[in-house]
């Protein structure tokens, strides 16, 4: 009996509640669905459904046994996609993307952490912005990557979305930077320094939002970047720029004696929010180890943090749906 | 045109979604691809599916439209418009629970109406007028019902987190309801040119449809008091939907698919709906300068 075949009709029903529904699901017709289930049944000396003319519900014992067969499923696939890398030559190289914005310390700390799991593995490591690395994933150029959110994650299997609060930097003569924390509304009438916004519109879009559900809704946006252009911007104009703490640590010019000073944000602060990401049906052990890795390094040397949607969410009447 | 298909494609990359399209001119069989082929999730689109599979029933006899349903107060698929959110037994016709279905999604109300016309009838519906990749897997409280086990204990607020979204069933195209832009331009095409149904019924469909409420996405592409725009809307988290019919006075038809999803996991995006009506407008606009060319 070709188990994994079986077991994927038992899920299939199992979720579905419906002989007909599982069969349209699996893309065979309903009278071999039925019989390979039944064959299960025998094989295994359990009866997983109780079926009546008109449904068919699972029984205790096939829900115990339900997490077993999920669980052999993923493993089943995980295995396939290791026979895929090794099929398409690609024994023993990962081919893994990061974000530019991550600091040195964190990609060090991720790259210590892989080579410590997977010692045999070669790492072939690229430095891609979110929609570069989507485009690839899609494309199965690469096998794994840390992408920022929001991003469209259709086709992907994530990792734990972690988030990184931003603060902002401001001039040390600003009277917010007389405070250990700036509150949000106290930017009130400054611009600020933000990407172009084609470079992620969801995400320029969110940081606005969130800014102005905080009770800062700036001046006007400038445009700016790379850090010495945004320090400039900063001292010359007065506009004010959000940026991660691990991104502008002491002694790199934002330092308590500097004349751009970093400060955290209250009141709703933005956040930077990251996670492993990886084409549906390819978390091999190899990516799998990647995202672990990621996943440690952002947060033991980013300072990053679970992401626990916790704002109250009302759903409005033209959302069509309800839970 | 492909100016027009690379317009479609800022107009919606700038509003944070990624999207797939498809414009019919209803008459001259003119269209524009963005994507036409791409299956999707109907979601509350598939709602339009089930209104023609009833007046189809209608027209063959197999049920009257006047025909009385009682609205128990219990069972009641959830939704926040319509039948779905009243509290009380109510009593109306099958044409009067379309037209809930229609103008405000009720998802009670289709439920109804799927219980009286069944799934099977609304799939051989579609069969027939050569949907050949359109299909209804399920009614539309099971749909929810997916989405609330993955959801999982935290509710609708989970579906903030990027990692369940991912994961939902109701957003795959081969666990739910699903269709291509495609073939819903050939739905409406069909009741348009009544050939879906008898002109009787046709009228009553393209009337129904005509008095869907929500302004924000199809409609709000043609700002036009002159311009009848007839629509439904499909919504899940991240999914966003409309098919309609846009009709000019001098006798322009275009029958529009729009199908997308949006990067954020925010439910209120206003610049994601609108721009289902903006690269609309702009495949319409393509279709009747093409059609204006031809004719000098």
């Amino acid at each position: 009996m070709d188990l994994v075949r079986h077991l994927e009709c038992f899920v299939a029903v199992a979720e579905e509640s419906h002989f007909g529904r599982a069969a349209a699901r699996l893309g065979m017709a309903q009278p071999p669905l039925s019989q390979r289930v039944q064959r299960l049944e025998r094989e295994l000396g359990v009866r997983l459904f109780e079926r009546t003319s008109r449904q068919v519900r699972i029984t205790e014992a096939g829900t115990l046994l339900l997490a077993e067969a999920r669980e052999v499923l993923s493993r089943t696939e995980s295995f396939h996609a290791a026979a895929r890398r090794v099929r398409d030559g690609e024994t023993g190289l990962l081919r893994a993307a990061l974000p530019p914005d991550l600091s040195g310390e964190t990609v060090a700390a991720l790259l210590a952490d892989f080579g410590g799991r997977h010692a045999g593995l070669e790492l072939e490591l690229h430095e891609l912005s979110t929609a570069q690395q989507l485009d690839r994933l899609a494309a199965h150029d690469l096998d794994v990557g840390v992408v920022h959110h929001p991003c469209d994650v259709t086709g992907l299997e994530l990792g734990p979305v972690l988030r990184r609060e931003l603060g902002v930097l401001l001039p040390a003569g600003a009277v917010a930077a007389g405070l250990d924390e700036v509150p949000l509304p106290a930017l009130s009438g400054r611009d600020l320094i933000l990407f172009p916004r084609t470079a992620a519109p969801a995400l320029y879009d969110e940081l606005l939002t969130t800014c102005a559900r905080g009770g800062f809704t700036p001046a006007a946006v400038r445009h700016g970047q790379g850090a010495s252009f945004v320090r400039g911007l900063v001292l010359s104009s007065g506009a004010v720029a959000l940026c991660p703490r691990d991104a502008a640590p002491a002694g790199q010019g934002y330092g308590e004696t500097a004349d751009v000073v970093w400060r955290p944000l209250t009141g709703g602060a933005p956040a930077l929010r990251h996670s492993a990401a990886w084409p549906k049906g390819r978390g091999d052990a190899a990516v799998q180890a990647f995202a672990e890795a990621a996943t440690h390094a952002l947060r033991t040397a980013a300072g990053a943090v679970p992401d626990v949607p916790s704002r109250p969410l009302h759903l409005r009447p033209a959302s069509e749906y309800w839970l | 045109m492909t100016d027009a298909v690379a317009r479609i494609h800022a107009a919606l990359a700038d509003a944070g979604v990624t999207g797939w399209l498809h414009a019919l001119d209803i008459d001259s069989g003119e269209q524009l691809d963005a994507g036409a082929d791409q299956p999707v999730c109907t979601a509350s689109v598939h709602k339009l599916c089930v209104l023609v599979a009833l007046h189809e029933q209608a027209a063959r006899g197999a049920l009257d439209l006047a025909e009385q349903v009682e609205c128990g107060p219990k069972e009641r698929t959830a939704g926040p418009t319509g039948v779905a959110a009243m509290l009380d037994a109510a009593r109306m016709s099958l044409r009067d629970l379309a037209y809930l279905m229609m103008a405000v999604s009720d998802n009670a109300a289709a439920d109804l109406l799927l219980r009286r016309v069944g799934l099977d009838a609304v799939n051989a519906t579609t069969a027939r007028l050569g949907l050949t990749r359109t299909r209804a897997v399920h009614s539309f409280g099971e749909m929810l019902a997916t989405v609330k086990a993955d959801a999982g204990p935290e509710g609708a607020r989970a579906l903030a987190d990027p990692r369940v979204v991912s994961r939902l069933r109701a957003l795959d195209p081969e666990r739910t309801n699903r269709s291509t832009p495609r073939d819903m331009t050939r739905l409406l095409g069909a009741v348009w040119r009544d050939e879906a149904c008898t002109p009787e019924h046709g009228a009553a469909i393209r009337r129904i449809m005509g008095l869907q409420v929500w302004p924000h996405r199809l409609a709000s592409g043609f700002p036009f008091d002159d311009v009848h725009v007839a629509g439904k809307t499909g919504s899940l988290p991240t999914l966003r939907n409309e098919v309609g019919v846009v009709e000019y006075p001098d006798g322009g038809r275009y029958a529009v698919a729009v199908f997308t999803r949006t990067a954020h996991t925010a439910a209120t995006l206003p610049a994601a709906d609108a721009v289902i009506g903006t690269a609309a407008r702009i495949a319409v606009d393509a279709l009747r300068a093409r059609a204006f060319r031809s004719s000098r």
